[in-house]
């Protein structure tokens, strides 16, 4: 299965430039990159070529009064050759619901939903988010986000350091909205391992470097209370972004269960019965979890 | 230089300074002169053809919005409600229930090559009563074979078992848009992106392919020219070079018989690209190619639950609709191609997005001062007196989806818009009161085409249960037939070339077997048309 992420916001937010970040920093995965922005900003093509993998305009509705059918072709067109690369990222219109673009991987049995980032523009945002013919859609796509990014925070921030009463309204006001944890970041400066960095491959755990982020993994012998799991990762909604692992559950210890989170999303599937892959593995658990420092540091105390 | 004098029944010309005549001269594709066959001999020799003698001639009906997808879904099995015209001409009559759709598809299920989808549109299930197609009705079609049946606003599809199973979609499945039973399981209906994805992954490549088949394109332009049709545009196209060279090909054949007009999708490409490329493109016309047209898809559609709406919103609460291109991106765009120097097409279904366009408008030329822009929503299906009037200080046309009364005038009472918003949806009286220039049109394949059945919409104004929706948005048929040929042909900046019947316009004429001004209004629809005249060449239409 190919992860399939959509990067979602309104326009200005910086989408395109978390893209480039993404592209500048992807050595070991390519990623083909479907960009929808009514030919406003260009992503570098020069990052494109750079790290071999694709990326294709996609144009608005072919016929009147639709949405959605040339992402449908491209994206149909794009698994034929699935070989080509590791990852699919949508850039959804400024506009457009990520959390409706994100649901083609439920349709689609090749596609792994990987996750909706919502972008916010901490400067502009509630100004824009004001106007009545804005609001619902901007709504919309701060609901959709399993992890959003406080974008540009430098411009609410003064210069002193202090992060003020305009940053903490903010917060407030996106908390009210959405569960799903929130970066603060520049330039959409976020370490690009926690938001594509567990691959189809298997289990990575790379540390994303940086001083606030941390990671952790797991390992059970016996079988693992499901309910106990989920509680957890619940609980860590705010600081855990991302898990990814193969547990042995108590209500079905014959069977791997695949877990994988990203932000407030929690996807456990089945993974057929222990013992079947080649390299004949032990029925153990095992979790990988990515997330800020603190929130990472309670769950093991736990 | 041979001239040709045609007689007919009567000649309506739109030509106020002499509305009817009894002969029209042509000459090299060109009309020479109106009026009686004594006012016409001064231009010298000529031959007298009779054959139009118990015909009315009309000029050539212009369809202002229409796509040529139209030309593309015609490959597939039509199984609506309504009776619909082939471009063969062949009369493809209305399905009334679920069986008779199951039953036509049964048959045509026998025809198809092992190993292929089996695919249908234009199915509209609102006149049944309530009862919805499922995927059981349509395993009895095939349980092997994919099935999707795409219904007639294109925006739903149904699809049988064995789509389902292959998409792993099941009673698990949480999507917006896979609609599920009493008991949750999913019922094979389909909406918006999950209907879209669907019937894509059904028929492989082979739909989006049909947009720039070569065929489709010929298949469009005949059932325009059935419904006497002479230019057509094909109002949201990309187009990419496989397409153009589709239009250029079919367009240089002399046995192409209507004009046609592809409107640029503004929103494909960065205008600073796009700007540049339609200026080349134009160097590319001919006598039945033009490509000048720009346009920009603001919304979705009221039926559709997806225009955007201004306060109070959909009638039944269904919360509003969606952006397809954002305010911001309206007003980058349509100044980018305004100070290009364009003419730009804005797609509004909801007063929301009207109020958003207009307001564009307003800002471009503020920016850049423009005379005769003509900048011409289309659809503007909610635009009340006020807009129309911010619409008329601005220079701008609409056309108007008369259509829509007839086929989704019932919803928008009941459902989408209530009683007064109904009432007052495409509002042709008072464009005309305003003193906004205006077409009508059908957006085939939404719905299908045919300028005498939109004119009678806009006369009539009655659904298809028989509702009259808006007494005082009624206009009159003369007015109405000025709107499906001059008034059209002014929002192409086309009426100095084509849209009446003058001297030194183009002759291009729609060959009716009765005058429209002497039937009874609300059997404008039912008057034959024998064929079109384009640039002097006659194409005669096979009988329904
Ligand atoms: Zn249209
Ligand atoms: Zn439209």
């Amino acid at each position: 299965m190919i992860p399939f992420t959509v990067i979602g916001g309104f326009l200005g937010a910086g989408k395109t430039t978390l893209l480039n970040r993404l592209l500048g920093e992807a050595v070991d995965r390519r990623f083909a990159v479907l960009v929808n922005d009514f030919g406003a900003l260009d992503i570098d093509s020069r990052l494109v070529t750079a790290h071999g993998g694709d990326t294709l305009a996609l144009a608005n509705g072919c016929l009147c009064c639709t949405i959605g059918d040339s992402l449908v072709t491209t994206l149909l067109d794009l698994l034929e050759r699935a070989d080509r690369f590791d990852h699919i990222v949508v850039e959804a219109s400024g506009v457009a619901d990520p959390g409706r673009i994100a649901d083609l991987a439920a349709l689609e049995p090749r596609l792994q939903r990987d996750g909706v980032i919502v972008l916010v523009d901490a400067a502009e945002v509630r100004e824009r988010a004001a106007d009545r013919r804005l609001t619902d859609t901007i709504e919309r796509q701060i609901r959709s986000a399993d992890l959003l990014i406080l974008n540009k925070v430098d411009l609410v921030t003064d210069p002193g350091g202090d992060s003020g009463a305009d940053l903490a309204a903010l917060r407030d006001w996106l908390y009210r909205q959405s569960q799903a944890p929130l970066f603060e970041a520049c330039r959409a400066a976020v370490p690009m391992g926690l938001l594509f960095g567990l691959d189809r491959l298997g289990i990575t755990a790379d540390a994303p470097p940086s001083a606030d982020f941390a990671s952790w993994s797991y390992t059970w012998r016996e079988p693992v209370p499901r309910q106990a799991l989920t509680d957890l990762l619940h609980d860590a909604q705010r600081g855990v972004l991302r898990a990814k692992g193969i547990v042995r559950f108590d209500d079905s210890p014959d069977r791997r269960s695949i877990v994988h989170l990203v932000g407030r999303r929690i996807e456990i599937r089945d993974g057929g019965p222990w013992g079947d892959s080649p390299r004949g593995d032990t029925p153990d658990s095992r979790l990988v979890l990515l997330g800020l420092k603190p929130v990472l540091g309670c769950l093991k105390r736990q | 230089m041979t001239t040709t004098v045609y007689s007919a029944r009567r000649i309506l010309t739109m030509n106020p300074s002499q509305p009817f005549a009894s002969h029209v001269a042509v000459r090299d594709g060109r009309i020479l002169g109106t009026g009686s066959l004594d006012q016409l001999k001064g231009w010298g020799k000529f031959d007298l053809d009779d054959r139009f003698r118990d015909k009315v001639i009309l000029p050539g009906f212009v369809e202002g919005h229409s796509h040529a997808f139209e030309g593309g879904v015609w490959k597939y099995p039509y199984v609506g409600y309504f009776d619909r015209i082939s471009p063969e001409g062949k009369r493809f009559k209305g399905l009334k229930n679920i069986d008779e759709v199951v039953a036509a598809l049964a048959v045509h299920e026998k025809t198809l090559p092992k190993g292929t989808s089996l695919l249908a549109w234009g199915f509209d299930p609102i006149y049944f009563g309530g009862r919805r197609m499922d995927r059981g009705d349509l395993d009895k079609v095939s349980t092997e074979r994919p099935v999707v049946v795409i219904h007639s606003n294109f925006h739903v599809a149904n699809a049988n078992s064995p789509v389902l199973a292959k998409a792993n979609i099941t009673r698990d499945t949480n999507v917006h848009g896979i609609v599920k039973d009493a008991a949750g399981e999913p019922t094979g209906e389909l909406q918006e992106m999950a209907a879209k994805f669907m019937a894509y992954r059904a028929a492989g490549v082979e739909l989006s392919a049909v947009l720039s088949d070569k065929e489709a394109i010929w298949r469009f332009a005949r059932v325009a020219q059935l419904a006497g049709v002479t230019t057509a545009t094909d109002l949201h196209n990309d187009l990419p070079e496989s397409t153009v060279d589709g239009y250029l090909q079919a367009t240089q054949s002399a046995d192409f018989p209507i004009r046609i007009l592809p409107a640029f999708a503004a929103g494909s490409v960065a205008p600073a690209e796009g700007v540049p490329r339609l200026q080349g493109l134009m160097k590319k016309n001919n006598e039945r190619l033009r490509f000048q047209l720009v346009k920009i898809v603001t919304d979705g559609s009221i039926q559709g639950l997806s225009a955007r709406m201004r306060w109070p919103g959909y009638y039944d609460g269904t919360p509003n609709g969606v952006w397809n291109i954002g305010p911001d991106d309206i007003d980058r765009i349509l100044l980018a191609y305004h100070k290009a120097g364009f003419q730009v097409h804005i797609h509004t279904n909801g007063d929301e997005a009207s109020e958003v366009a207009i307001e564009a408008v307003e800002r471009a030329l503020a920016a850049a001062p423009r005379w005769d822009h003509r900048h011409t929503l289309q659809h503007a299906q909610m635009a009340d007196a006020g807009q129309f009037r911010r619409m008329k200080a601005l220079g701008m046309c609409a056309n108007l989806f008369a259509n829509h009364l007839f086929y989704w005038g019932d919803i928008h009472y009941a459902k989408t818009l209530g009683p007064e918003r109904a009432e007052r949806m495409d509002a042709c009286g008072t464009a005309l009161a305003t003193g906004v220039p205006f077409a009508i049109h059908c957006d085939a394949p939404v719905t299908p085409i045919g300028p005498l059945f939109t004119a009678w919409c806009a006369v009539n104004r009655l659904t298809a249960s028989g509702r009259t929706l808006g007494e005082a948005e009624k206009i009159s048929v003369a007015d109405a037939l000025r709107a499906i040929t001059l008034g059209a042909a002014y929002t192409l900046k086309l009426d100095e070339e084509l849209g009446s019947i003058d001297v030194g316009k183009r002759a291009d004429f729609a060959i009716l077997d009765d005058d429209p001004l002497q039937v009874a209004p609300d059997k404008l629809k039912d008057v034959g048309v024998w064929g079109t005249v384009l640039g002097g060449r006659i194409f005669e239409a096979p009988r329904a």
